[in-house]
């Protein structure tokens, strides 16, 4: 098994907040992720444009348009936010619309997935094979 | 040969693992993620909640800022199945500070020190031991040399028996390599210890 099954990992599509006046957060209409109930994306969290989003992708814009359009191969949500330069908390949030729309799957790390005692294994054989 | 997908599949991701690197400013984070990742590091803004330092009324919560900090990282296939993520976190000296969005689920974590400045090591230190996650302490040995012997090194940082002291050189992909190892090592013992209990 490797990483979970795409969650949908719905952001609440709530009433629209204050819009701080920083320019990252307007993308998210004043939500950042992290501050509800739902624990943040990890860092290492895969994302990849699914089918649907990359048939749409023409009609999508700004920051919509250049996730979808990242993610046709599989990356990590930091990959994803250092490439597009937005802050991490941006990128969580707007990957989070994108996983509810469908445009998006987003695999979270099952933590006894890479916990596992072969999974450790692999790495650390891999790491060795590592030349100098 | 690579295959490549057809805009009508999703290309399966790999298993992302992570293992968390810290330390003081300067220390070698960095370094050590260019020695070792198969991509030029990436740097992104993360935020990280700084508890100010002091408060001891505990009828008080302590006052929480969150500060915006850029965080180094690298990666390195190991399979296609598989893929190991090394995040360098900021955050030293003064400061208590939450990294715990940014470490949550990691495997483990190896504190780089450098023996001219061992107070900016403390808060990782106490960080990874209060969160109890596996961690190993390594002295970045600049030009090869280090200013305090390794008890030394051991006691000024308190640091308890178990937790691995070790020399390495941030800029030598092997001794980098043999760094993470490490830390997967206690990992490892770690899970092996769960699965047969
Ligand atoms: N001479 C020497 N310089 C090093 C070594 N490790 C790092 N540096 C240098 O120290 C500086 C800070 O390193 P960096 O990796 O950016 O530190 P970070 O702030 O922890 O990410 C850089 O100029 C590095 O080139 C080392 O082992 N020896
Ligand atoms: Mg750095």
């Amino acid at each position: 098994m490797a990483a979970d099954e795409p969650a949908s990992h719905e952001a609440e599509a709530g009433p629209v907040g204050r819009a701080p006046a920083i320019r990252p957060f307007l993308l998210t209409a004043g939500r950042v992720s992290g501050g509800g109930t739902a624990p943040p994306l990890p860092l290492e969290t895969q994302v990849v444009s699914t089918p649907t989003g990359l048939s749409v992708l023409n009609s999508l814009t700004f920051e919509h348009h250049d996730i979808v359009a990242a993610c046709r191969s599989p990356q990590s949500v930091a990959e994803l936010a250092a490439g597009l330069r937005l802050h991490l908390n941006v990128i969580r949030v707007l990957a989070e619309d994108l996983c509810a729309a469908e445009y998006l799957a987003i695999y979270v790390p099952d933590i006894r997935a890479t916990h596992d005692v072969s999974v450790l294994r692999r790495i650390i054989d891999g790491l060795r094979a590592v030349p100098d | 040969m690579v295959s490549v997908p057809s805009p009508t599949e999703t290309e399966r991701p790999p298993l992302p693992v992570k293992l968390v690197i810290a330390g003081g400013f300067g220390v070698g984070k960095t370094t050590a993620v260019a020695s070792i990742s198969e991509i030029r590091p990436l740097t992104t803004e993360a935020a990280i909640t700084e508890v100010a330092a002091g408060v001891d009324d505990l009828t008080h919560t302590p006052a929480k800022t969150t500060t915006t900090v850029a965080m180094d990282f690298g990666c390195l296939t190991i399979d296609p199945t598989l893929k190991l993520y090394l995040f360098g976190t900021p955050g030293q000296e003064r400061f208590g500070f939450m990294w715990d969005d940014l470490v949550e689920g990691a495997l483990g974590g190896l504190v780089i020190v450098d023996t001219r400045r061992l107070d900016d090591c403390y808060a990782a230190v106490d960080y990874f031991e209060y969160k109890d996650i596996p961690f190993v302490v390594a002295i970045n040995a600049f030009d090869g040399t280090i200013e305090h012997d390794l008890d030394e090194v051991r006691w000024a940082l308190d640091m308890a028996e178990h937790v691995p002291l070790i020399v390495f050189d941030a800029r030598k992909t092997g001794s980098v390599r043999d760094a993470l190892l490490a830390v997967l090592q206690l990992a490892l013992s770690r899970a092996e210890a769960a699965v047969t209990t």
